[in-house]
C-alpha cells in the first residue's frame, strides 16, 4: 500500500486529483510522515497540527495502517492516497469535518440529494453554502445499522423509540417514512416503531403530527436499532409554528395555504385577550379586513361572501360575535386552521375566494382535560377527553358573563338599556368501531343578541350539525361520509312604538351529505374522488306585527330552494422526486327549484317595474332554473433542491349564493340570495406562482406567490336599491366583473428565542359593471376599485420568549386605507346642505396602523401539577392611534362637516386568565 | 320602526356609544372633526328644487347651482332663467323670478292632466322635466304631541290610499323665548336720559324659528289600509327654549310618487346615514330634468307636483309644564350692581353696549340705573321682536 501511496502522491503533485468531495480545503498543505500509524493516530496527529476534525467508526478502521509521506499535500489527496482501493469513502466538509465512511461506491453510497444539494450551492455565495451544508450536515449524519448479515441480503427491519427532544417521553403517533418506496411506519402510545427496509442506504423522515420533520440517513446493513428524538409541538416556548410541516412549505404541491395552529394563534395579541382564529388568520398575506368591526375577511381581493368557512363539515355563515369583536370558535376546542387562498382542494367548492377550514378537537384519548379562561367579557370552560378505550369527545362553551361594561356606559351617556351579549357551544365526538370504522358527531350552536336602545334589538344564531362515519376498506382505500344540517338566521325586534312594532326573520337552511374517497391507487398516484349534494333552502325575510296594537302589515318575501350537487376526482401524481403535480376536476349542477313565482322581464332592457311583463308560479319541486358547469384544480410543483421550490397553479370556482350587503363591512343583518332565473352564479378563476425557499435549517422560510384572478357575476347594487323584503331583487342589482392581482411576500423565523413573521402584500381589487348590463353604469363602466381594495398591507408578528414561562408578543398591522366614495359637490336642498357623489371609491380613508403587545406569562410546566395556569395581559392598538373605519360628510344644522369615525380610538388593555387540568 | 325599509345603521351618537363600549377604558367619543382632501374643482352643476301647487297656493322653483365640498361660500344662484310649466293639454304657465334664483307661480291647476316644467337658462341651455301626474294628499289626519321623559314628541298621523302611498312632510317652528333680563327702559341719545319703550322698541319678547327642517319621509303601504301612525316629527329635548312659552309648528304633508320618494331617501341616506358601521354606501342621485341641450350635463333635482295638505298647531309652556329652559347665550348672563348715576348715562348707556335694567330710587327719586349688559337683555340680537302674520296668541 505504501508504495502504492507513494506513486499517487506523485501523480497528485504533477497534476491535481480532482475528486467530487475535495472543497477547496487548498488553505492548509500538510507535510509530514506517516509510517505505518493506525488511522485513528493518524487521524489524532492531524487534528492537533490542524483545524480538521474527524468521524469515523473506530472498529471499523481498526485494521486500516497508513503509511504515507506527504509534502505540501491537501488532506484530500492524502485521504485518497489512503483509502485508494479499500471500501472507505471521506467527505470534508467546509468546517473542516471529515467524515469516513463505509459501504457501496461512491457515486450510489448516499443519497442523491445529498451532491446535488451541493452542487447547486455552488453557485451561491460561500456565507450561503456553509449555511446549507450545516443544514445538510444535520440531516445526512449518516448511521450505519445492523450488523451484516452476508446470509440475508434482502430486507432488515429497523425497530426504535421515538421520544420527545423537550422532556424525553415516548411520541405517539409519529410517522417514520422513506420516500423511495413509500414504507412508512408508525410509533405506537410507547413510541416504539418498527419498519421493513431493504438493505442498505435510506433517507428516513419522521414526523410528528403538528411537528417538524426530522430527517435521518441511515445504511442499513442487517436488522437494527435507531433511536430518534424529535421536537414536539406541545409548549414550545420557542417555536412559532405556523406551518405543520415545515418540509411541506418547500414540497406540497398546493398553493396559497396558509395553515395556524392554535399554539401559534396564542401568541398573536388579540383583542381582549382571547384567542381568534379570524384575527389569526388577518396576519397572513393576502388577508384582510375593511374595517376592525367587519365580520367577514378578504382573501385575495375577493368579497367577504366568497369565503366558505368550514367547522368540522359544518358550513359557519356567520363566524363572528359582537360585531366582529369575536370570531365564532372557542379556541379551546380548535386545534388548527386550514386557510386555502389559491390551490382549493377539490373536494371544496361553492366559494370563489378561498376555503377556512377550522378543524375541532375530538379530544384526547388518554386523559381527560379540562380547560376555561376568563376574561374582561367572556368565560369560557371546555372538557375534553375518552369515554372509553375507542370513544371521545370535547364539550365546551363559552358566553359574556355580564354586560358590566354597557352598564357603567349607561351612567356616562344617554344610552340606556342598550345590551350585547352571546354564547357559543360546541360538541365533538368520535367513536371507534373496530379498526376499520370512525364514527364523528359535530354540534355547534351560536346566538347573539344586541340592543343599542328599548327600540331595536338584533339577534343572530348559527345551529350546525353532522354526523360522519370514516372506513378504512383497506390500506388503500379509504371513505368519509358525512351527513348534516348548517342553519343561520337572524332577527330584528322593533318595538318603538306599539302602533308599529314588529318581528323581521331571516333564515338560512342546508343540508347536505358528503361522500368523499381517497385511494392510492400506488406510489405515485393518490386518488381523491367523491360527491357532495347540498340542498338549500332560504326565507329571504318576513315581516309581522308584534301586539294587538300593531297595524304593521305582515309580508314574507316567498322561500327560495335549490339543490347544488357536485363530483370530483383529482389526483396527487408525484412525476418524479422533482415534479408533483396535483390536478383535479368538479362537475357542479345546481338547480332553482320551485315552489316559486318567478318574474318575466322583456329581453334586452333592464329589468325595472316597467319591463316586468309578466310572472309565472313553479310548483313543487319544479326546476325554474338550472347551471351546470366544471371547475378545474390544477398546481404543480417543481423541486428546484430540497430546500427550495417553485409551483404553479390555477383553479376555478363557482358559487351559487350571495350575500346582498350595501356595507362596506358585514353587517349582521345582510341576507343571502340564491341564484335564480335572473341571478347568475358567480365564476372566478385565479393562477399563480410561487417560489418557496428554506434558509439555515429551516429556520427562515421565505416565499412569494403572485396571483391574478378574474370574477364574474358578481353583484353591485343599483342606486337606492332596497335590500330588505324586497320581493324584485333583480331589479336592483348589477351584473358586475371582478379583477384582483397582487404579490405576497413572507419571511418566518421558526426557531429561536424571537419568532415571528413578516410580510408584504401587494394586492389590488377592482370591480367593472358588465359590458351587458344596461340599467346603470357605475363610472361609466370603468373598473373601479371594490371596498377592499387596500394595495399595501405590511404584518409584523414576533414573540420573543425570555424564558419558558414567559413570552412577550408585538403585532404591527399597516395597510393602505380602503376606498371610499367622497362627495364631489355641495348643495343646498330641502333646507340643508347636501352632497353630491360622483366616482365611486374614488378616495381613500387615512392609512391604517396599529401596534398590539401581549405577554403571556405561563404557569409551571411540572407534569404533575394539578392545574397549569397562564396569564395573558396586553394591549390592542398600544399607540391608540385613532385609525379611522370611515371618512364621511353629514349636515349640522344644515351645514356639512367632515368626520372620521374609529373604532378603536383608544389603547385598549385587556386580560384572560387560562387553565388546565 | 325607524330602521325597516330604510337602512340598519346605527344613529351616530349610538355608533359613539359602542366606539365607547369597545373603548372601554375611555368613553371617550371616536367621532373627530376631519376634513379630507376633496377636490376644488367647482362643478357648478345644476340644482332644481321645487313643488308644484295645484291648489292656487304658491308654487316655489329654485334654481342653483353646486360648490366645492370644502367652500364655506353661499351657493350661487341661477339667476334670469326662464322657468314656466306645460300642461300636456297644451297650457303653459310662466314663473316669475320674485328673488334672486327664487321663481314663483301662483295658479290653480287641474289635477287630472300631466304637466312638465320647462328651464331655459340664462346661458342659453334647455332643461325639461319629465311629465309629472299631480298628487293629492289626503288631509293631515292628526298633528300632536306626547310630553314624556325626553321631552315632547311631536308627531303626525294620516291615512294614505291608493294613489297616496309616500308621503313627504315638511314643517316650520316658530316660537317666543324671553332674554336673561327683561328691561322696558332705553337710553336716549338726544335727551341724554332714559326712557319708557314704546311697543314696537320691545326687545323683551322675541320669535324666534327654525330655518333647517329635517325632511321626513314615510312609505304607509307597509302599513294596515295605508295608515300611518304618530310618526315622529320633531324631538324637543328637555330644557329646549322652544317651550319656554308658546310654540307653533306647521306642518305640510305631500303625497309623492315612488320615484320621488327614491330620490329623497337617497338624499336623505347619502347625507344622514353615512358613515357608520353599517351605513350603506353612498348612491347616485337621480334626478327627473333632462337636460336637453347637452345630453352629457349632471342635473341635480327632483320636481313634483300635486296637492298638499297643511296642519299647524300650538303649544304652550302651561301644555308642558314643568319646563325649566337653559339658553347656551344667556349662560352667564345677570343685572349688574353697581349703580349708574344720572350724570353718568352717556358715558355708560351712550355706545348701547350696556342698557338700562331696572331704577334705582332714593325715596321717589330715580338716582340712576343698574346696568344689564345688552345681548343678555335685547332679544332682538337673536330673534325678532314682530310678531308673525299668523301667529295666534
Amino acid at each position: 500500500m505504501s508504495i502504492r501511496a507513494i506513486i499517487l502522491l506523485i501523480l497528485i503533485g504533477i497534476g491535481r486529483l480532482g475528486f467530487a468531495q475535495e472543497i477547496s480545503q487548498d488553505g492548509q498543505r500538510i507535510t509530514g510522515l506517516f509510517p505505518g500509524i493506525s488511522f485513528e493516530r493518524f487521524a489524532s496527529q492531524i487534528e492537533s497540527k490542524t483545524e480538521f476534525r474527524f468521524y469515523f467508526d473506530e472498529k471499523a478502521l481498526s485494521e486500516t495502517q497508513v503509511n504515507i509521506s506527504a509534502k505540501e499535500n491537501t488532506l484530500s489527496q492524502i485521504l485518497t492516497g489512503i483509502f485508494e482501493g479499500s471500501e472507505f469513502r471521506f467527505f470534508i466538509d467546509e468546517r473542516k469535518r471529515v467524515f469516513i465512511t463505509q459501504g457501496a461506491p461512491l457515486d450510489n453510497s448516499l443519497n442523491p440529494d445529498f451532491f446535488k444539494t451541493l452542487e447547486d450551492q455552488q453557485t451561491l455565495d460561500s456565507l450561503q453554502r456553509q449555511k446549507d451544508i450545516d443544514r445538510v450536515y444535520s440531516r445526512n449524519k449518516l448511521y450505519i445499522l445492523g450488523e451484516t448479515n452476508p446470509s440475508k441480503t434482502g430486507t432488515a427491519t429497523l425497530r426504535g423509540n421515538i421520544t420527545s427532544l423537550e422532556n424525553g417521553t415516548p411520541v405517539n403517533g409519529a410517522i417514520v417514512f422513506e420516500k423511495i418506496n413509500y414504507t412508512r411506519a408508525i410509533s405506537n402510545d410507547k413510541g416504539n416503531y418498527e419498519i421493513k427496509l431493504p438493505t442498505g442506504r435510506h433517507v428516513l423522515f419522521i414526523q410528528n403530527l403538528g411537528g417538524f420533520v426530522e430527517q435521518r440517513q441511515i445504511n442499513l446493513v442487517g436488522d437494527g436499532i435507531l433511536d430518534i428524538s424529535i421536537e414536539e409541538n406541545i409548549i414550545s416556548l420557542s417555536e412559532v409554528t405556523i406551518s405543520s410541516e415545515k418540509m411541506s412549505n418547500i414540497g406540497r404541491p398546493e398553493m396559497g395555504v396558509q395553515k395556524l395552529n392554535i399554539a401559534s394563534m396564542k401568541k398573536i395579541p388579540a383583542v381582549l385577550g382571547e384567542v381568534d382564529v379570524i384575527r389569526s388568520i388577518l396576519t397572513l398575506p393576502g388577508v384582510q379586513t375593511v374595517g376592525e368591526a367587519s365580520v367577514g375577511f378578504n382573501v385575495r381581493g375577493g368579497a367577504a361572501d366568497q369565503n366558505l368557512i368550514l367547522y368540522n363539515h359544518s358550513t359557519i355563515y356567520n363566524p363572528s360575535h359582537l360585531f366582529g369583536l369575536f370570531s365564532a370558535f372557542n379556541p379551546d376546542l380548535v386545534e388548527s386552521v386550514d386557510l386555502y387562498k389559491a390551490g382549493v382542494p377539490v373536494k371544496y367548492g361553492g366559494r370563489l375566494s378561498s376555503v377556512l377550514n377550522v378543524n375541532g378537537k375530538y379530544g384526547n384519548p388518554d386523559k381527560v382535560t379540562v380547560r376555561g379562561g376568563i376574561g374582561l367579557l367572556t368565560g369560557r370552560l371546555s372538557v375534553d377527553g375518552p369515554l372509553g378505550p375507542n370513544t371521545s369527545f370535547s364539550l365546551g362553551a363559552r358566553s359574556t358573563y355580564s354586560d358590566w361594561l354597557l352598564k357603567i356606559l349607561e351612567e356616562n351617556t344617554d344610552f340606556q338599556n342598550g345590551a350585547a351579549n352571546f354564547y357559543d357551544f360546541d360538541l365533538h365526538f368520535s367513536q371507534k368501531i373496530g379498526q376499520k370504522n370512525v364514527l364523528r358527531f359535530n354540534g355547534y350552536g351560536s346566538r347573539d343578541r344586541f340592543r343599542f336602545d328599548p327600540d331595536t334589538t338584533f339577534q343572530y344564531q348559527n345551529q350546525n350539525f353532522n354526523l360522519g362515519w370514516t372506513h378504512y376498506f383497506n390500506e388503500k382505500l379509504e371513505m368519509e361520509v358525512v351527513l348534516g344540517r348548517d342553519s343561520y338566521e337572524f332577527g330584528i325586534e322593533g318595538r318603538d312604538n306599539p302602533s308599529n312594532a314588529y318581528n323581521f326573520g331571516f333564515e338560512i337552511k342546508q343540508n347536505f351529505a358528503k361522500a368523499n374517497f381517497r385511494y392510492e391507487l400506488d406510489e405515485r398516484h393518490t386518488l381523491q374522488f367523491g360527491i357532495n349534494a347540498l340542498q338549500y333552502q332560504l326565507s329571504p325575510g318576513s315581516i309581522a306585527p308584534e301586539g294587538p296594537e300593531s297595524i304593521v302589515v305582515p309580508k314574507t318575501v316567498s322561500q327560495e330552494q335549490a339543490f347544488e350537487t357536485s363530483i370530483f376526482l383529482g389526483d396527487d401524481f408525484e412525476v418524479n422526486d422533482k415534479i408533483t403535480v396535483n390536478y383535479g376536476a368538479r362537475y357542479v349542477f345546481y338547480s332553482f327549484v320551485g315552489p316559486n313565482t318567478v318574474n318575466i322581464y322583456q329581453e334586452g332592457v333592464p329589468r325595472t317595474p316597467a319591463s316586468l311583463i309578466g310572472e309565472r308560479t313553479y310548483g313543487s319541486g319544479e326546476t325554474i332554473q338550472s347551471y351546470s358547469g366544471p371547475e378545474f384544480r390544477i398546481s404543480g410543483r417543481y423541486a428546484i433542491n430540497n430546500i427550495s421550490s417553485v409551483k404553479l397553479g390555477y383553479n376555478t370556482n363557482r358559487q351559487f349564493i350571495h350575500l346582498l350587503t350595501n356595507n362596506a363591512a358585514i353587517a349582521p343583518t345582510d341576507i343571502w340570495k340564491l341564484s335564480d332565473p335572473h341571478i347568475k352564479p358567480q365564476w372566478g378563476d385565479q393562477i399563480s406562482l410561487g417560489y418557496y425557499r428554506n434558509f439555515k435549517v429551516d429556520k427562515y422560510e421565505f416565499s412569494v406567490e403572485a396571483y391574478h384572478r378574474n370574477m364574474r357575476n358578481l353583484i353591485d347594487f343599483r342606486s337606492g336599491a332596497v335590500l330588505i323584503l324586497n320581493e324584485a331583487l333583480e331589479q336592483s342589482v348589477l351584473n358586475t366583473d371582478g379583477r384582483a392581482y397582487g404579490a405576497e411576500f413572507l419571511l418566518r423565523k421558526n426557531q429561536g428565542k424571537l419568532s415571528g413573521w413578516v410580510s408584504y402584500t401587494y394586492s389590488r381589487s377592482l370591480l367593472r359593471t358588465a359590458a351587458a348590463e344596461t340599467a346603470e353604469k357605475i363610472n361609466n363602466g370603468e373598473w373601479y376599485p371594490s371596498n377592499f381594495d387596500q394595495p399595501h398591507n405590511v404584518v409584523l408578528v414576533t414573540n420573543y420568549a425570555w424564558s419558558r414561562r414567559f413570552s412577550t408578543s408585538l403585532l404591527g398591522n399597516y395597510s393602505t386605507g380602503r376606498p371610499i366614495t367622497l362627495p364631489v359637490a355641495k348643495f343646498n336642498y330641502g333646507g340643508s346642505e347636501r352632497v353630491y357623489f360622483s366616482e365611486r371609491n374614488a378616495y381613500r380613508i387615512p392609512d391604517y396602523f396599529r401596534l398590539d403587545f401581549s405577554m403571556n406569562i405561563e404557569g409551571n410546566h411540572k407534569v404533575r401539577k394539578l392545574a397549569h395556569s397562564s396569564w395573558s395581559i396586553g394591549v390592542y392598538n398600544l399607540l391608540g392611534r385613532r385609525n379611522p373605519y370611515s371618512v364621511y360628510f353629514t349636515p349640522v344644522n344644515g351645514v356639512l362637516k367632515g368626520y372620521q369615525l374609529s373604532i378603536f380610538a383608544e389603547p385598549i388593555p385587556f386580560i384572560t386568565y387560562n387553565f388546565r387540568f | 320602526m325607524k330602521r325597516i325599509g330604510k337602512t340598519y345603521c346605527l344613529p351616530i351618537t349610538k355608533l359613539t356609544v359602542l366606539c365607547a363600549a369597545i373603548g372601554i377604558v375611555l368613553l371617550g367619543a371616536c367621532r373627530d372633526p376631519f376634513e379630507p382632501e376633496v377636490t376644488e374643482t367647482d362643478l357648478g352643476i345644476l340644482v332644481v328644487e321645487g313643488f308644484i301647487e295645484t291648489n292656487g297656493e304658491e308654487s316655489k322653483i329654485i334654481l342653483s347651482r353646486t360648490a366645492p365640498v370644502g367652500q364655506s361660500s353661499q351657493f350661487s344662484k341661477e339667476t334670469r332663467a326662464s322657468v314656466r310649466l306645460n300642461s300636456e293639454s297644451g297650457e303653459t304657465w310662466f314663473f316669475e323670478e320674485k328673488n334672486m334664483g327664487e321663481y314663483s307661480l301662483t295658479a290653480t291647476l287641474d289635477n287630472n292632466t300631466r304637466y312638465r316644467l320647462e328651464i331655459n337658462s340664462a346661458g342659453g341651455r334647455q332643461y325639461l322635466s319629465e311629465w309629472m301626474q299631480p298628487v293629492v294628499s289626503p288631509e293631515i289626519g292628526e298633528l300632536g304631541f306626547i310630553r314624556d321623559q325626553n321631552g315632547v314628541e311631536i308627531y303626525v298621523s294620516t291615512q294614505g290610499n291608493e294613489a297616496a302611498q309616500y308621503f313627504l312632510w315638511t314643517y316650520e317652528e316658530h316660537w317666543i323665548f324671553r332674554p336673561a333680563v327683561r328691561t322696558v327702559f332705553k337710553y336716549n341719545p338726544e335727551t341724554k336720559d332714559v326712557e319708557p319703550r314704546r311697543d314696537d322698541e320691545r326687545i323683551d319678547l322675541c320669535w324666534n324659528s327654525n330655518v333647517f327642517p329635517k325632511i321626513i319621509l314615510q312609505n304607509a303601504a307597509r302599513f294596515e289600509n295605508n295608515t300611518i301612525l304618530q310618526r315622529e316629527l320633531v324631538r324637543i329635548r328637555p330644557n329646549d327654549e322652544r317651550l319656554m312659552q308658546r310654540y307653533s309648528i306647521l306642518v305640510k304633508q305631500r303625497a309623492i310618487n315612488q320615484e320621488t320618494y327614491d330620490f329623497w331617501e337617497i338624499l336623505r341616506r347619502n347625507s344622514d346615514d353615512i358613515g357608520g358601521i353599517f351605513s350603506p354606501l353612498p348612491s347616485l342621485i337621480r334626478s327627473n330634468i333632462e337636460p336637453i341641450s347637452n345630453p352629457e350635463e349632471t342635473v341635480i333635482g327632483f320636481v313634483s307636483i300635486g296637492q298638499s295638505a297643511s296642519k299647524r298647531i300650538y303649544i304652550d309652556n302651561a301644555d308642558v309644564a314643568p319646563w325649566p329652559v337653559t339658553i347656551e347665550d344667556y349662560k352667564f348672563c345677570r343685572m349688574e350692581t353697581d349703580t349708574i348715576l344720572v350724570a353718568n348715562y352717556s358715558s355708560a348707556f351712550g355706545s348701547g353696549q350696556r342698557l338700562p335694567a331696572a331704577p334705582v330710587m332714593v325715596e321717589t327719586t330715580t338716582i340712576g340705573f343698574y346696568p344689564v349688559r345688552r345681548d343678555c337683555a335685547d332679544c332682538t340680537l337673536r330673534g325678532s321682536n314682530v310678531k308673525p302674520e299668523f301667529w295666534e296668541d
